[in-house]
């Protein structure tokens, strides 16, 4: 913990304040109410110094001082207004005048503007200087699919600059050109040819209107606005806070809302552009049935009876446990949290699952048994202050952008990292050491660290003895284990060089403290708890967690997948992570539920890809899907759909038409996230309030409302909850993670979970005492490396990876309806090896026809030295190359994730 | 008739700058033995006893510099950065030295990083001084392969490297915070002050930085003492000065001579007076960052605290005479342009104040008589607004001329 600052005493004006030594004069003065003007000032930037409106006079110093560069000290006398001051203040306001076009249209917040009017000068008749602005024949750079710079509205600031810089640590930004003539430039000239991302960091922290967005800039006019609204962002597990902006019904703007966890104003480009998937005309807006193989609009009456009708039937026919349910980890905890009591209480079993099994099932798995809890260990600020950094298949600039953003920030303070991945990521140019193994290797490759640190005693004795289950003698079965993973036989399995194993091994083991960022390139493979279980071995046995800034991270897909497990979407446990078998935990449900304890079912249900098999197989007759979209995400979609077909019963509660619904005998229009109240559970466990903006379109429904209706007509009415509120209240009850957890609370701001009282202030870190498991203790997992089943052979001679790209999201149904993110990307590629491209007579662009032994698609060629040679990666975000028609379902035993990072393929061209 | 006393520029035009024998055959480096000899305290103690002061431009006592820090954070990392991006207008001694006896700066700053336990040295130069560029970089490998510079110097525990860094044609990296910035790589724009660098310099880290001539003051300082240095120039300013003279003489060029010496005898007895005979017009002292003085002005000793006196500046040691003939505000236009052209943009009195001013002093050429006073006026006092507010010493200076010619010049600016 940073030690409380002593607090000095000094005076603005012959005011006393009291502020925390040291701390920046500036901030204070602004925070006591005392308005000394500045511009290119900002709480989140290093003092510039540059505009020279916040001078003051300080005694004892000489001439006028900066304000913004100074710290606040012990009897400090300040001068901030006096006739020299503001006669100097103006005089500067002039010069910004005289260089500056000031024309105001209306959409952007103008802080040059209110000190315009503040200082009388918004007559032309009033101001010093006939301005020499248009004379300077600045052109305008409107390359930028997000924004455009107007280098005469520019009072170069350094906001921009340093926002690229030290707060996104991008560094696109600089100047070009000198004095009054520079202006800004991104990478070497305009924006559309550089390395910007559109993350509108920029945009945000412009004083002046230089950087403006181009989405809705013809509709916004900031007078018009009629509300703002604090919410979640709709996309990754990051738990972003945006603000947005409504007029007219719409949502014409979202900004970072500055100085809340977890992002302190801070967005990508999906964050800060993505929204406009709410309004599109795709929206579905009124049930609709499917009669005679094509759907006919309906009334909600007409499709909710039909619906409860048929699932009943199916029920009553073939048990409870022919019918399933996909949840959503796009839903709030609140829509999720009725979902499974529906699946439970109305359906009666537990087949109750949704994407996380296809994502970081098998990270969950093995964390719940090696430690206890299935969730990352640390608060994503730690990402920016642990020593070390070990990022294992996790691109994680580009899937986790804003966490990436407190990476950067750890490395310019020195922070070590070290990145596990078959293919180039960003993250690589930050990297003290990037370990290539093959794919599927890894478990060779962490026994191999593991050896290392073993032989040169880099491990945590003291550790091991008091906190690892079975102590030393544990230890030494791992020891054993790992013995024969000399560096030379994992070389020769992973292709990774000695020496680079070395110095992984010594980074991560002698840091004084040490993280692990885990995602799916680990999770994702028929191995994944194994590869998980392998992790955490490396962890326990050097002590690199139980300490803040140490322990291990998956940082999560979607929005809310941390939070639909935890409220119990789950075939295997009820909210809380509390298993369904056990018969106290089904007592106790049933008890707040209202329900007969005997009805509900002590089986574990089916996992996703299971009840895709299981309808294949036609056991699964009926499917109630919330909000996902199988038909992309789930793999080996040729046997997907054809499990979809031969379901009797298939219902899709959705906000827009998908690759799913077109299998759908009913389609429910629901409700995006900006249209619901409710809660979200980003990746470091935070439970963040999201908040409606605007209504939900035609005649869709709040989700939650739709399964409430369907629960009465069912025959299992649930209590008449007047609110969100009042869900999460029972939700709260029933979730003992969540027991000190209200809408009150969270008013004040978010809480990390576990929370099991009112008065309790949340979890930063996990484990700092004691593991969550049984005995309090860690336990060692020792596996043995196996060859992969998916093996390439002289048919399908390459080995396909698949992931994701910044600009979309899954399986592109919200980023591919906003027009800023298509125009960043918007096709399919697959990349591949120049040695590869070689071999097989393809060129950059060229069309070809990628087949598995599954399935096969159609993409373009994208020749990279980012992949091994062997090995191609696809993103598989678009429905016109559908990645997983070629990947496998064949799952991982403990926790039933199937192998996406894997899959042998032959590509030719077209 | 004075003449010049060559301490500095002894041995240049005498020996070869590219052989290092000659500069050890004409006593070079002994020095060096000298102050490996003693202890560290003891060099930065006799460089505070000597009275030296920066040479280029502000005059701050060198050794008040060396103990700020080398008094900081024991054990840390130490560099020591020559200025050599000598960019004042009308300045060319730091470039007479590198040319001439570039092994004498290098003595200089050994001297200077064992004083206060520097194991780095950068030296950055002046992009388009090609020749200082190309003799430095053949001495320092010199010096190294003799041992004076590298791992353990003269067989003392003492390791110092040096390497030399080109600037990109930016006045302003002339100015120190600046020339840092641009060392570590990013554009040159000024830091602000303090921290100064003794404190937090180079990459954060205690930094000396000192100008060319003044490092070249040191191997005499320490072979010959303190007092022996005090006894040229006078009490406040000891030691010698080179003065590069230009403008309109008959002999242009760089002359050493004691501090202290009269502005008249310095152009009529070593620059061989005005080009045209007649009493020069105006003297520009300290280059564009400088000030004006009249002839009436031709008996100032050139000494700090004597120039301060009249409210006029040593600088750099630059001396620019304006001959009877020549019209001022064409030169005054032509610094206005040079400090509108250098300005970097960073901070708003100077970026727009410099070019403001500019503007105006334009609008001067084809004023009457009282709009040009008028003029004038409104430009020293955006002058003066803009040495209060700005953030460097580029803001802080067009008042130095400006303010000059007003006062002496007034009325000849408003007929000529």
């Amino acid at each position: 913990m940073l030690q409380a600052k002593e607090m000095v005493i000094f005076t603005i004006d012959g005011r006393t304040i009291e502020a925390p030594d040291d701390s920046n004069l500036l901030e204070i003065a602004r925070r006591n109410g005392i308005a000394i003007p500045g511009l290119c000032y900002h709480r989140k930037l290093t003092p510039t110094g540059a505009c020279r409106l916040c001078l003051v006079k300080i005694e004892g110093m000489r001439g006028l001082i900066t304000s913004c560069t100074v710290k606040v000290t012990e009897g400090m006398k300040v001068t901030a207004f006096d006739r020299e001051l503001e006669d100097t203040r103006k005089l500067l306001l002039n010069y910004l005048l005289y260089e500056h076009n000031d024309a105001y249209d209306g959409t952007y917040p103008d802080e040059l503007r209110e000190l315009i009017f503040r200082y009388g000068l918004e007559k032309p008749d009033n101001r010093y200087f006939k301005p020499v602005w248009e004379k300077l024949k600045f052109v305008t750079d409107d390359s930028s699919p997000v924004l455009t710079y107007d280098p005469s509205k520019c009072i170069k600031c350094f906001r921009c600059i340093k926002a690229c810089d030290e707060v996104q640590g991008k560094n696109v930004l600089s100047f070009t050109d000198r004095g009054i003539d520079s202006f800004i430039i991104a990478g070497t000239g305009i924006w559309g040819g550089s390395e910007c991302d559109g993350c509108g960091e920029c945009i945000q922290l412009c004083p002046t209107g230089a950087i403006v967005e181009k989405p809705n800039r013809e509709v916004i006019n900031l007078e018009k606005i009629e509300k703002s609204v604090v919410t979640n962002c709709p996309y990754c597990g990051v738990g972003c806070q945006i603000e947005l902006l409504v007029q007219d019904g719409r949502i014409v703007r979202s900004n970072g809302v500055e100085g809340v966890s977890p992002n302190d104003g801070r967005l990508c480009v999906k964050g800060r552009f993505g929204y406009e998937f709410v309004h599109s005309p795709d929206r579905l807006t009124r049930p609709l049935i499917k009669r005679n193989g094509s759907f006919e609009e309906a009334t909600w009456d007409e499709a909710l009876g039909l619906v409860a009708d048929r699932f009943t039937e199916i029920r009553n026919r073939f048990g409870a446990d022919a019918l399933a349910g996909y949840a959503s980890a796009k839903c709030t905890n609140e829509d999720n949290y009725l979902f499974q009591k529906f699946i439970r209480t109305a359906f009666g079993t537990n087949n109750i699952d949704y994407c996380t099994r296809l994502c970081h099932a098998s990270t969950v798995t093995a964390m719940l048994k090696a430690m206890g809890d299935g969730a990352g260990s640390n608060s994503i600020e730690d990402f920016e202050t642990t020593d070390c950094l070990f990022v294992i298949g996790n691109n994680i600039i580009d899937t986790h952008p804003i966490t990436a953003t407190y990476v950067k920030r750890g490395v310019v303070k020195g922070q070590k990292i070290i990145v596990v991945d078959p293919k180039w990521t960003p993250l690589v140019r930050y990297a003290t050491v990037w370990l290539q193994p093959r794919l599927g290797t890894d478990i060779a490759l962490l026994n191999g660290l593991v050896h290392i640190i073993i032989k040169n005693r880099w491990t945590d004795t003291k550790f091991i003895e008091e906190r690892v289950e079975g102590g030393l003698e544990a230890f030494k079965q791992l020891e054993e284990l790992t013995a024969r993973y000399t560096p030379a036989y994992v070389e020769e399995i992973t292709g990774v060089p000695a020496a680079s194993l070395n110095m992984a091994a010594m980074l991560y083991a002698t840091s004084p403290t040490a993280m692990i960022a885990t995602g799916m390139g680990m999770s994702q493979q028929v191995t994944g708890t194994h590869n998980v279980f392998c992790l955490i071995n490396m962890m326990l046995i050097t002590g690199q967690v139980g300490r803040e800034r140490c322990g291990i991270n998956p940082p999560r897909g979607q929005n809310n997948v941390q939070g639909a497990t935890d409220v119990g979407c789950s075939p295997l446990n009820y909210p809380g992570y509390m298993p369904v078998t056990n018969d106290d935990n089904r007592r106790r449900v049933a008890e707040v539920w209202g329900v007969p304890y005997e009805s509900l079912s002590p089986e574990p249900g089916l996992t996703t890809v299971e009840i895709m098999q299981a309808g294949y197989d036609r056991r699964i007759k009926g499917i109630y899907i919330m909000g996902e979209n199988p038909m992309i995400s789930d793999p080996n979609l040729n046997h997907t759909e054809e499990a979809l077909k031969r379901m009797d019963f298939v219902v899709v509660q959705d906000i827009f038409p998908t690759e799913t619904t077109r299998f759908a005998d009913v389609i429910l229009p629901a409700s995006s996230w900006a249209e619901k109240e409710g809660t979200y559970v980003n990746s470091d466990r935070r439970v963040l309030r999201g908040r409606k903006a605007v209504g939900c379109p035609g005649e869709a429904r709040l989700d939650w409302k739709i399964i409430h209706e369907l629960a009465g007509r069912m025959g299992w009415p649930m209590p008449e909850y007047r609110s969100e509120n009042e869900i999460f209240g029972e939700l709260a009850r029933v979730t003992p993670i969540m027991a000190g957890i209200s809408y009150v609370r969270l008013e004040q701001g978010s809480i990390q979970w576990p929370c099991p009282d009112k008065d309790h202030p949340g979890t930063p870190t996990l484990y700092l005492d004691r593991f969550n498991t049984s005995t309090g203790r860690g336990k060692l997992f020792p596996v043995e490396y196996v060859p992969q089943n998916e093996q390439t052979d002289r048919d399908y001679p390459l080995m396909l990876n698949s992931g994701r790209l910044l600009y979309h999201y899954h399986t592109a149904t919200m980023s591919r309806r906003t027009k800023v993110l298509r125009d960043f990307v918007d096709e399919s590629f697959a990349q591949i090896h120049p040695g590869d491209a070689g071999r097989y007579g393809l060129t950059e662009g060229a069309r070809v026809r990628i087949e598995s032994r599954r399935g096969e698609l159609e993409t373009t060629v994208r020749v990279s030295e980012d992949v091994l040679e062997g090995e191609v990666f696809m993103p598989w975000h678009f429905t016109e190359s559908q990645v997983n028609r070629l990947t496998r379902d064949e799952l991982d035993p403990y926790s039933r994730i199937a192998p996406f990072k894997l899959s042998a393929v032959r590509i030719t061209k077209i | 008739m004075i003449r010049e006393k060559r301490i500095i520029l002894r041995n240049s035009g005498v020996i070869d700058p590219d052989s290092i024998a000659d500069y050890i055959n004409a006593g070079g480096y002994k020095a060096l033995s000298v102050a490996l000899s003693g202890t560290p305290v003891k060099v930065v103690e006799e460089v505070v006893a000597s009275g030296l002061r920066g040479r280029g431009g502000a005059g701050f006592p060198t050794g008040t510099k060396k103990q700020a820090a080398a008094a900081r954070d024991a054990g840390t990392i130490r560099y020591v950065v020559c200025n050599a991006d000598e960019g004042e207008p009308g300045t060319f001694k730091d470039r007479a030295i590198m040319e001439s006896n570039p092994h004498l700066l290098i003595e200089g700053m050994i001297i200077a990083a064992y004083g206060i336990d520097a194991e780095r040295g950068y030296i950055y130069i002046r992009g388009e001084y090609y020749d200082s560029n190309r003799r430095l970089e053949h001495a320092i490998s010199q010096a190294y392969e003799s041992g004076y510079l590298g791992r353990e110097i003269l067989g003392s525990g003492f390791s110092f490297d040096l390497e030399i860094k080109p600037g990109a044609g930016s006045y302003l990296c002339g100015e120190e915070l600046t020339m840092l910035e641009s060392l570590e790589g990013k554009r040159g724009y000024p830091r602000i002050k303090p921290p100064f660098p003794a404190e937090k310099g180079l990459w954060g880290k205690p930094t000396l930085v000192n100008n060319v001539e003044t490092l070249a003051n040191l191997p005499g300082i320490i072979e010959h003492g303190s007092s022996w240095f005090r006894s040229s120039g006078t009490r406040r300013t000891p030691g010698t000065k080179i003065f590069s003279v230009c403008g309109d003489v008959r002999k242009p060029g760089c002359y050493e001579v004691d501090a202290g010496v009269i502005l008249n005898d310095l152009i009529n007895d070593l620059a061989g007076g005005t080009r045209n005979g007649k009493p020069w017009k105006a003297v520009l002292l300290g280059g564009a960052a400088g000030t004006f003085v009249p002839y009436s002005c031709n008996d100032l000793s050139m000494c700090y605290e004597r120039l301060k006196e009249r409210c006029a500046t040593l600088g750099s040691g630059a001396v620019i005479v304006v001959g009877s003939g020549r019209k001022l505000i064409p030169l005054m236009q032509s610094i206005l342009r040079f400090f509108r052209h250098e300005s970097c943009g960073k901070c708003v009195p100077c970026r727009i104040g410099t070019t403001y001013i500019h503007e105006r002093s334009l609008e001067m050429s084809g004023a009457g008589h009282d709009s040009r006073i008028s003029i004038l006026d409104e430009m020293v006092n955006h002058a003066r607004q803009m040495a209060i507010s700005s953030l460097c010493p580029l803001g802080q200076s067009p008042i130095l001329p400006l303010e000059t010619l007003q006062r002496h010049f007034n009325e000849t600016i408003a007929t000529e």
